[in-house]
């Protein structure tokens, strides 16, 4: 089974790199893309700061608390969205018929997806969440950084991008049973993006579980926040819980890995 | 000629209602943006009980009633417009015996109120339901809020048939349209409710269009204008809807010509 | 074993679900769908031996496609066997991918927007073919289908027949046992129908590939398939050549007789100007007339032509003499529109 895995990445990487070097060659369209997408991640942002001139804290935490958060989750975020916009837009895929090609290649159907769309322009709000993070450190002169602490940085993000991923795949899935529900799917996804931009006491603990437990959102962003700013976790969970996050992520995007395939065969059992 | 404006009203106002999940689709959105909105807000009203004048409930009230009103003037990504600017269908609407102009606006009119009645009830009221949010009393604050919210809509008609005309003469007029819906929206309380911003930034807000498309029919409602506020408000809300109606009808105007001169 | 296509009582049903209106009809088609049954491929049976070219002719909505996509493991049966190359398609999708090779007339697997040397050098990767063997058959290709003027273009600029000649290649690049073609020749003008139809039957003859090819195009089918498959209503009505079908169906054949000009000014004529053969057998009419040619129609089982070529040429001077079968699509409608395979498989 590896070996396959190894070959599947192996495809993957040249399917994105003929996309990258044919959306390289419009620079301008490019440049123009991305600084559209980075313009409106950072007026988001920017609302978040203006409420902070009037209020001085959210809950208890301070703006610098709430800027490093929605930094390592925009970071996260806009790694997916680079990287699964083929995910993302496969509706498009099962409407025009194409899915059919798919399978009639050697090749897992999943990767062909993910690989047939790398949306440079999208990086956007990955440059957002860099802007961001370094605007957090400004406000947090006090932050401590040790090398847990460092680390616990890139295994946070890469979490959160598989989670993020995972929830465009489940939406994904659902385009197997019907085209009408890209709405719903959207929601999901931007809902969570946006609610997880807050540190999440400020929800009710049903919310705060499903983002732990059910879709593990919070462990790509609260959680490592809340190790780098050495704030303890609601239930009373260790903070070192952060370090288990790619475990968590793993989890999630085997179940959704499983209901991918579960769609696929009900694709080919019912057709078009 | 009035009759037939009216009737492009009716039937686009008929023509929404077939699209029932779309808008229960677009429902649910509303009213989950206006949960998470909520729950940052009692979260922030924590530390500080009031601010300017708003206290908890004025802004979660402010925030619902904003969510609620905006499919009604500026549904999000209209380009309607642009669309039949850019596949030449805009054409043939030129050449027909109607203002351009006034046809999208009967259209929208009847879209609007479509969105008010099965999209800004339901959203306040689901508000209602989940934050005990209720209803402003006073009879002169529903007064006010009947002329700020038409006011309201035909300004973002206006502004939204701005954008979209631009298509006549910029080639990436899809970006056009996504920054002025973003600039509108966020000057018109949809990020940030205007009352709660710095007295500087308020300043520069009382003064652009946008104030006038959600914010204020909403701060009228919630009855924060004492009699002069609220007549200079509307005053500027006319004002700016005189000066965007007449930079819509010259841009319409001079794209006609064009039209007509270089035949499509 | 040199049997490429094993496939033994091969049943499709679908239960389609009715949606009903409005918004309560909406949530009523979950709780208690209105369920209709589709049968759309039954009880199919078939047999293609390596190197053989098959056409499959049918109706639209026949189960042509339905079949196709179980043969290439895209569509899971619901009851019978099914044996590609020695694999069961459904539960050996990858590896039968390999192994075959696809192409839809109307879509394109090639990527839109890329060059077409680019979609070819990628579609090395996506089915790992080793590079010197891609760079032998790119070269081989390329020269066979003459590619190489628009090799550098955009494909979504080609014309049809150039990008079809492209999906060709891209099929074949990975050296597939089996070829599947649907509709290769759809809108495409007489000239380069042609050509494919002479680039398939080389790489058969010289490669040894299996076609399975599924066509409305009767011209196709009597170029290309010594072997025809009718299937109509999910059935295969008929598994032979061409030649017998219209033998069975065909109807009338048409003689056309070139009449010596002075011979011809000699006929006495009837009302509408055609010429009068005295005492022509039963069964045998003058269909048409254009100066000296005369189209005479007679059934198969009227008379066999030699004695129709013996009793004219007794009896009037010849120049020439041809014979004209019946157009293959008429029989073929025939057959659509009268059931007339269908009455036999059911009587």
């Amino acid at each position: 089974m590896f070996s396959g895995l190894l070959e599947d990445i192996r495809l993957y990487k040249h399917l994105i790199g003929i996309q990258i070097r044919a959306q390289a060659q419009y620079k301008v369209d490019l440049a123009l893309g991305i600084l559209t997408m980075l313009l409106f991640t950072c007026l988001e942002f920017m609302a978040v700061l203006l409420f902070f001139t009037q209020f001085p804290r959210l809950g208890d935490w301070s703006v610098g608390d709430v800027a490093l958060l929605a930094a390592i989750m925009a970071l996260g975020a806009g790694i997916a969205e680079v990287i699964g916009a083929g995910v993302d837009t496969f509706d498009k895929t099962i409407r025009l018929g194409e899915f059919d090609r798919l399978l009639l290649r050697p090749v897992g159907a999943f990767m062909q997806v993910l690989g047939s769309d790398f949306r440079l322009r999208r990086l956007g709000r990955f440059i957002e969440g860099v802007i961001v993070f370094v605007v957090a450190l400004r406000f947090l002169p006090g932050l401590h950084w040790t090398l847990a602490k460092v680390i616990i940085l890139p295994i946070g993000i890469v979490s959160g991008a598989f989670v993020f991923i995972a929830i465009l795949l489940l939406g994904a899935t659902l385009c197997f049973w019907t085209v009408e529900t890209t709405e719903l799917t959207n929601l999901l996804y931007d809902g969570g993006r946006e609610m997880l931009n807050y540190p999440i006491i400020i929800y009710n603990d049903a919310l705060k579980r499903v983002f732990l437990f059910v879709v593990p959102l919070a462990f790509g962003s609260y959680v490592p926040t809340c190790y780098i700013l050495g704030r303890p976790l609601p239930f009373g969970l260790p903070a070192e819980l952060a370090f288990v996050a790619p475990l968590v992520a793993l989890a999630f995007a085997l179940v959704s890995g499983f209901v991918w395939n579960f769609g696929v065969k009900h694709y080919q059992s019912t057709g078009s | 000629m009035l009759r037939f404006y009216l009737e492009v009203a009716r039937t686009a106002f008929r023509r929404q209602l077939i699209y029932r999940w779309a808008n229960i689709a677009g429902l649910v959105t509303n009213i989950f943006f206006g949960i998470i909105f909520s729950y940052l807000i009692i979260a922030l009203y924590r530390a500080r009980p009031s601010v300017s004048g708003y206290n908890v409930q004025d802004t979660l009230r402010y925030t619902w009633l904003v969510q609620a009103m905006l499919m009604v003037v500026m549904p999000f990504s209209w380009q309607d417009l642009m669309l039949t600017i850019r596949s030449g269908e805009v054409v043939s609407d030129l050449s027909k015996p109607f203002y351009l102009y006034w046809y999208w606006f009967s259209r929208e009119c009847g879209r609007s109120l479509y969105y008010f009645i099965f999209r800004a009830i339901p959203v306040y009221l689901a508000g209602m339901l989940l934050f005990g949010l209720g209803l402003p009393g006073e009879w002169r604050f529903w007064l006010a809020y009947s002329l700020a919210l038409p006011l309201g809509a035909m300004l973002g008609i206006a502004y939204r048939f701005l954008s979209n005309v631009m298509a006549f003469w910029v080639i990436e007029a899809r970006a056009v349209i996504s920054l002025s819906e973003v600039t509108a929206l966020f000057f018109a309380g949809s990020y940030v409710p205007l009352p709660l911003l710095p007295s500087w930034l308020r300043a520069i807000t009382d003064w652009l269009p946008f104030r006038g498309f959600l914010s204020l029919p909403a701060e009228a409602l919630l009855g924060k204008l004492n009699g002069i506020a609220l007549w200079l408000g509307i005053g500027r809300q006319l004002l700016w809807l005189v000066v965007l109606t007449g930079i819509v009808l010259l841009l319409t105007d001079s794209a006609t010509r064009r039209v007509v001169s270089q035949g499509g | 074993m040199s049997l490429i296509i094993r496939v033994e009582g091969l049943n499709k049903t679908f239960r389609v679900a009715r949606r009903r209106k409005g918004l309560l009809g909406g949530l009523r088609s979950v709780v208690d769908p209105e369920v209709r049954v589709v049968h759309a491929v039954q009880d199919l049976s078939l047999n293609v031996e390596r190197g053989e070219m098959i056409g499959l002719v049918g109706p639209n909505g026949a189960g042509k496609s339905t079949t196709i996509k179980m043969l290439t493991g895209i569509l899971m049966p619901t009851s019978g066997e099914v044996q590609v190359a020695g694999l069961v398609p459904i539960r050996q999708r990858r590896e039968l991918a390999s192994r075959i090779g696809v192409v839809f007339g109307q879509r394109t697997q090639l990527w839109w927007d890329l060059p077409l040397i680019d979609s070819l050098l990628l579609l090395r990767h996506l089915y790992r073919v080793p590079e010197t063997r891609h760079r032998d058959n790119l070269a081989r290709l390329r020269s066979l289908l003459d590619l190489d003027e628009f090799i550098d273009t955009p494909v979504r600029q080609l014309s049809l027949g150039q990008r079809m000649r492209g999906d060709l290649a891209a099929a074949l690049l990975h050296d597939p046992e089996l070829l599947y073609l649907d509709e290769p020749t759809i809108g495409l003008d007489v000239v380069a129908k042609a050509r494919i139809r002479e680039f398939l039957l080389s790489i058969n003859a010289q490669l040894g590939t299996t076609i399975l090819l599924t066509t409305h195009d009767m011209d196709d089918v009597e170029t290309l398939c010594p072997r025809m498959l009718i299937i109509d209503h999910g059935r295969k009505l008929y598994d032979g050549t061409v030649a017998n079908i219209r033998e069975r169906f065909g109807g009338e054949r048409t003689l056309i007789a070139v009449l010596d000009p002075v011979e011809l000014d000699l006929l006495p004529r009837d009302a509408h100007g055609l010429p009068i053969l005295a005492d022509l057998p039963t069964g045998v009419r003058l269909a048409q007339a254009d100066g000296p040619r005369l189209w005479l129609s007679f059934g198969r089982d009227t008379m066999p032509a030699h004695e129709l070529v013996s009793w004219l040429g007794a009896r009037y001077r010849l120049r020439d003499v041809t014979f004209q079968e019946p157009e293959i699509e008429d029989i073929i409608r025939r057959i659509y529109e009268e059931g007339l395979l269908l009455q036999e498989v059911r009587g």
